[in-house]
């Protein structure tokens, strides 16, 4: 195995005692917050032996290493237990809502580093000039301006006043508009181009209108943070004496620039883009609320409120996962791009 | 031997929020054909501005003010009427993309430190093979400089960073550097063309930047401070190989140093600069057996001898002025320090020729002896006011 491969080999393994450790905290926090869940579910004039049998039900009179085991394994097998209050099973609900989180933290990171990186970097090259001012007065704004005033904003002018886009929702997922693709190319019908793809173009188009305005929500201070990031990070490469060394070679601007000074700048971006990625997974709440989107963050909101703790832990135990693999993932970018961390 | 490059009236500024730096100031000289120039001063004399002058490296706030560079070439000279006189081209009149297709193939350059001169996250092969793949491009389609990149813009380079085995250099370049890593004497080539800049040496680095430099076959070499950051044996070697390579492809070296010991050693013809100007060159013997300066003098006086025990060196007093255009003086720049300075110092100084047709200095020595009823005494008002930089006033 490669010293790259033993890099992702350990990488992974921490990764999976990260979990371990989420999983315990949750069940920890369980223990330290008010508020029994018997509390939510039995009526108010409800006898102690009513209560009794209801946390029995629950499993809350078993000693709590027995229920922290009892967890564990229904994790190993896939389970998260069933919600207290709806009383139907949590982990196909959790994953259920999982998608609309996922596009949402994608799209916003996919807008924010396509728009973000080669602006810093125009601001870097054309230092003191007006592309350089505009996107530095566009982060300034971007960081200093609160995503739910944003969002509404964005709905009134652009989805009320010049109706281009909807006002919110996501009738239509990524996944469904993918699953029109391989139902028309699938493995049975041969992988030929197809023909009728107007189903899909017709489902991608509304999923695209939908998330455009909740991932501009979610991005823009994403986008402002790291348009300064790549923007110093690039006048501070510039400055280098490899990038006086690249041009005495005789290499074109261009060569310099993103072979050499841009490389060099993107290590600290990557980093930054993975934990911001990592925060999107659990952090879209209030824009969920905002273009009513249905994902992992609503979901949580309710649950707490309900002191629905298998639903709590399940949601968090996936959203820390995601948190995870985003990291992994980064790391193997990481190293990519930076080779010395392999030594 | 035939002259390369002519220098002549070179001047480069910057223009910084403190003021005016006059980094480079009417510097004139001649590179020969084959030949080893050195140019000597201390630190902020003005010695790698000139240096990067010459690549058209100097980078905003700094500006080439005026001068002109003749570059023999005969072919820019028949594309470039306007800018020739004779088979010499004026590159200060030549477009820019122009002057950066002479880097590489006219111009190389090497740094003075190799580690922060490499770029920590391509392996030292991957950046020869850049050198020689810029070349090789650009040799393959002459006309058109788009063809040096091939169209490497941000596109490629995403696909780069994503997809390994993808690059732009091709297997040829490659091969290349492992050939020019071999002829700078770096042990094991094949191995180290894949390694990163951080596993190699100092002194290997050092030798894998001249091999960078050699990739585009330049006829002037300009080494700024080559063996500063080297330990002493290291910086032997190094002197060593740069002769070696000299002498086996007939280029031309501009070295650049503040080390008179290394000069000695490797040049054949030398300029003393302080202060952004040349104010003593001349052969090796005109100007270390016979200086006319007294700074130049004085830099010979502070060597160390082996031969001579006198018990102390003898340092120059004081420090390099600060080159702002509003605190220079009018007259000659070393006069506040220079023991021998007199009236006539306070004066500008043009270079005169000392005997010989190569040796000349910028000083009134050149043409009176010095007389000690004349000297700028330390009580002497005109005195302080050129140490005080307000030689104008006086």
């Amino acid at each position: 195995m490669g010293s790259f491969g033993r890099f992702l080999l350990k990488r992974s393994l921490q990764g999976v005692v990260v979990i371990l450790g989420v999983i315990s905290v949750l069940f920890a926090l369980r223990y330290v917050t008010p508020g029994s869940p018997v509390d939510f579910i039995a009526p108010l004039d409800a006898s102690d032996a009513t209560r009794r049998r209801i946390a029995e039900s629950l499993g809350l009179n078993q000693p709590f290493y027995v229920q922290y085991g009892d967890y564990v394994v229904s994790l190993l097998q896939g389970e998260m237990g069933y919600s207290y209050r709806s009383r139907t099973a949590v982990a196909p609900r959790v994953f259920a809502k999982l998608p609309a989180t996922l596009e949402l933290a994608v799209a916003a990171t996919v807008v924010a580093v396509i728009l973000s990186i080669p602006l810093g970097v125009i601001s870097a090259t054309r230092r003191h000039t007006g592309p350089d001012y505009a996107a530095t007065v566009f982060s300034f704004l971007g960081i200093s301006t609160p995503n739910f005033w944003l969002g509404v904003m964005l709905v009134i002018l652009f989805a009320v006043q010049f109706g281009v886009f909807p006002t919110s929702g996501r009738p239509v997922g990524l996944l469904d508009a993918l699953g029109h693709l391989v139902v028309i190319a699938g493995p049975e019908r041969g992988w030929a181009l197809p023909l009728n793809v107007g189903p899909f173009l017709a489902a991608m188009q509304n999923w695209l209108l939908h998330v455009t305005l909740p991932a501009i929500t979610l991005g823009t201070y994403f986008t402002a943070l790291i348009t300064r990031l790549t923007r110093s990070g690039m006048l501070d490469e510039l400055g280098q004496g490899y990038v006086q060394a690249a041009r005495a070679k005789g290499l074109p601007t261009t060569l310099v620039r993103y072979r050499h000074a841009l490389r060099n700048t993107l290590i600290p971006v990557i980093t930054v883009v993975g934990l911001q990625l990592g925060t999107l997974i659990g952090g879209a709440v209030i824009t969920e609320a905002v273009f009513d989107w249905p994902g992992l963050g609503s979901l949580i909101i309710d649950a707490i409120n309900n002191r629905d703790w298998p639903l709590i832990q399940g949601s968090l135990v996936v959203i820390g996962a995601g948190f995870v693999v985003v990291n992994v993932v980064v790391d193997a970018l990481y190293v990519r791009l930076n080779p010395r961390v392999l030594e | 031997m035939r002259d390369l490059l002519r220098v002549e009236g070179l001047s480069t500024r910057f223009f910084t929020g403190e003021g005016q730096v006059n980094a480079v100031e009417s510097v004139d000289f001649t590179v020969r054909r084959g030949e080893i120039l050195g140019i000597v001063g201390e630190s902020g004399s003005g010695k790698s501005v000139t240096a990067l002058s010459l690549l058209d490296l100097v980078e905003s706030p700094g500006e080439v003010t005026a001068g002109q560079l003749w570059l023999r070439d005969a072919d820019l000279a028949d594309e470039f009427p306007e800018a020739a006189d004779g088979s010499f081209v004026d590159l200060r009149e030549l477009p820019e993309r122009v002057r950066r297709s002479l880097r590489g193939p006219t111009f190389s350059m090497i740094f003075q430190d190799p580690m922060s001169s490499f770029n920590p996250s391509l392996t030292v092969g991957e950046q020869i093979a850049e050198a020689v793949e810029v070349q090789r491009r650009a040799n393959a389609n002459p006309r058109s400089t788009r063809s040096r990149t091939e169209g490497y813009g941000l596109g490629s380079y995403v696909v780069d960073g994503l997809l390994p085995n993808r690059d732009y250099t091709g297997e040829e370049s490659h091969d290349r550097a492992v050939e020019l890593l071999e002829r700078v004497g770096i042990p094991d080539p094949e191995k180290r063309v894949d390694e990163y800049p951080h596993e190699f040496s100092g002194g290997m680095l050092q030798r894998a930047m001249i091999a960078q430099a050699l990739a585009g076959e330049p006829d002037l070499l300009v080494a700024d401070e080559p063996t500063t950051a080297l330990d002493v044996t290291i910086q032997a070697q190094i002197l060593e190989l740069l002769r070696d390579i000299q002498a086996d492809r007939e280029m031309s070296i501009l070295l650049i140093t503040h080390d008179l010991g290394v000069i000695a050693r490797m040049c054949d013809r030398v300029a003393v600069m302080y202060a952004g100007q040349i104010v003593e060159r001349g052969t090796l013997e005109d100007v270390f057996d016979d200086p006319v300066h007294p700074y130049t003098e004085g830099l010979i006086g502070s060597i160390p001898d082996l031969d001579d025990p006198a018990p102390r060196l003898q340092p120059i007093e004081g420090n390099v002025p600060s080159l702002l255009d509003d605190e220079m003086p009018r007259g000659c720049y070393f006069a506040d320090r220079c023991p021998k300075a007199m009236a006539a110092c306070l004066e500008p100084q043009a270079e005169r020729s000392v005997g010989g047709k190569e040796h000349a200095a910028r000083c009134v020595l050149v043409d009176s002896e010095y007389d000690e009823r004349d000297a700028l005494s330390e009580d002497h008002p005109e005195h302080d006011a050129v140490a005080d930089g307000r030689g104008d006033d006086a």
